[in-house]
């Protein structure tokens, strides 16, 4: 099987999406004839004649984004409005989506999870379903158990597509946990993530005397 | 009471005209009004370097309209958000506009009615309202999965989705809408 994927992050080779991705790639890589070519959104602004192409000629295509203002980013959309004369042309391609989020709930994606299972049937393609996960901000500085956890559910749902061809739904609500948090998880993350990762980037850029700053008050 | 409306549309007639007859019935009923036509503002996708969060907090480091769009919405009482539905949902000129709003609100997370969202950067933002202009393909279901994650979009800008109108709609009801929201 040939997996296309679209990384549709601005943050391009060096995004989280990038780096959860590696991970499902690695799976997916492990049953024997399975390859996967990676492509970026930001590369291929504004025409996206390359990616229309990946769309007409792929076999199964993944397209990947983080979670923007609660919808895909707005280069995505750029990209999904230059696909509506392509609409109905590929009736045999398999098309699925992976969407992750800096808040620690997976919930905040299901709204745009919906969005994106009407798209593949408004291009007129074979929707598989899309991988949802949240807490993947700053993964190159959370704690590492929580970040093996994270890049190790999706290494199995890779390996999991690969072997399948299928998005196993219980892999993917295992990845998805927590989906909400209770109300002594909420008690114990946030203060966490505010000091932990914003405090700690603030305090690394010399700007945390700045941080309440309203410049446009 | 000042309306601010994003102009989302591309050779879109039917939002302009649209925009046109609210714009002059919200100035009789001495409302200050102001449009901002993305088409012709210079701006960046976001890139989410979280610069405006955590480098030059409140300020995006691009030097482009995309401060234009902070300033004018801040200091706005409603801002509607005109736009054509293309696949399903807004114009993608829109959604940039709306990613690189961010920096008017904090990096700093809070548990809102049990889920984590961004707090306030500022004590005060702008109530929303979406206009759009369906085509050909639009249906309700559109329309739902719209209206849910614009909502949410608000709720995450410190703000509150009042009203999703149509440009089909009389441009007095539209009016009504957003100075009773």
């Amino acid at each position: 099987m040939k997996l296309s994927i679209i990384n549709g992050s601005p943050r391009g080779t060096s995004s989280n999406t990038e780096k959860l991705l590696e991970h499902f790639i690695k799976g997916f890589i492990e049953t024997e004839g399975n390859i996967a070519e990676k492509y970026y959104v930001f590369k291929e602004r504004p025409s996206f004649e390359n990616l229309k192409k990946v769309f007409l000629d792929a076999e199964v295509l993944m397209i990947a984004f983080p979670l923007y203002v609660d919808a895909m980013p707005g280069s995505v959309k750029e990209f999904i409005e230059s696909l509506e004369g392509l609409k109905g042309k590929r009736p045999d391609l398999k098309i699925m989506f992976m969407i992750q989020n800096g808040f620690p709930e997976t919930h905040h994606n299901r709204f745009v999870e919906r969005y994106c299972a009407k798209l593949a049937g408004r291009l007129g393609c074979i929707y598989l379903g899309s991988i949802c996960k949240g807490g993947c901000e700053g993964l190159t500085i959370q704690p590492p158990v929580l970040v093996e956890k994270v890049f190790s559910g999706f290494y199995k749902a890779g390996r999991s597509f690969g072997e399948t061809g299928k998005l196993d739904p219980e892999v993917l609500t295992k990845l998805a946990r927590p989906e909400h948090l209770t109300p002594e998880n909420l008690l114990q993350v946030i203060p966490m993530v505010n000091n932990f990762l914003w405090d700690g980037m603030l305090t690394k850029n010399n700007a945390m005397d700045k941080k309440f700053d309203k410049p446009f008050e | 009471m000042k309306v601010l409306i994003l102009n989302g549309g591309v050779n879109s007639p039917s939002i302009d005209s649209s925009i046109q007859d609210l714009k002059h019935k919200l100035s009789d009923k001495g409302v200050e009004t102001g449009e901002l036509i993305l088409n012709e503002m210079k701006y960046s996708p976001c890139r989410g370097c979280f610069n405006c969060w955590v480098k030059t907090p409140g300020l995006c480091v691009f030097r482009d309209d995309g401060d234009v769009l902070c300033r004018e919405v801040l200091h706005s009482d409603f801002i509607l958000l005109a736009s054509p539905v293309i696949m399903g949902y807004p114009s993608a000129l829109l959604k940039n506009a709306l990613d690189r709003i961010i920096p008017l609100i904090h990096p700093y997370l809070e548990d809102i009615e049990g889920e984590v969202h961004h707090m306030k950067r500022y004590s005060k933002y702008p109530v929303m309202g979406l206009l759009l202009e369906k085509s050909g393909d639009t249906d309700d279901e559109d329309i739902n999965i719209i209206t849910e994650i614009f909502q949410r979009a608000a709720l995450n800008l410190q703000s509150r989705l009042s009203f999703v109108k149509f440009t089909t709609a009389q441009a007095e009801e539209t009016a009504y809408e957003i100075i009773n929201n």
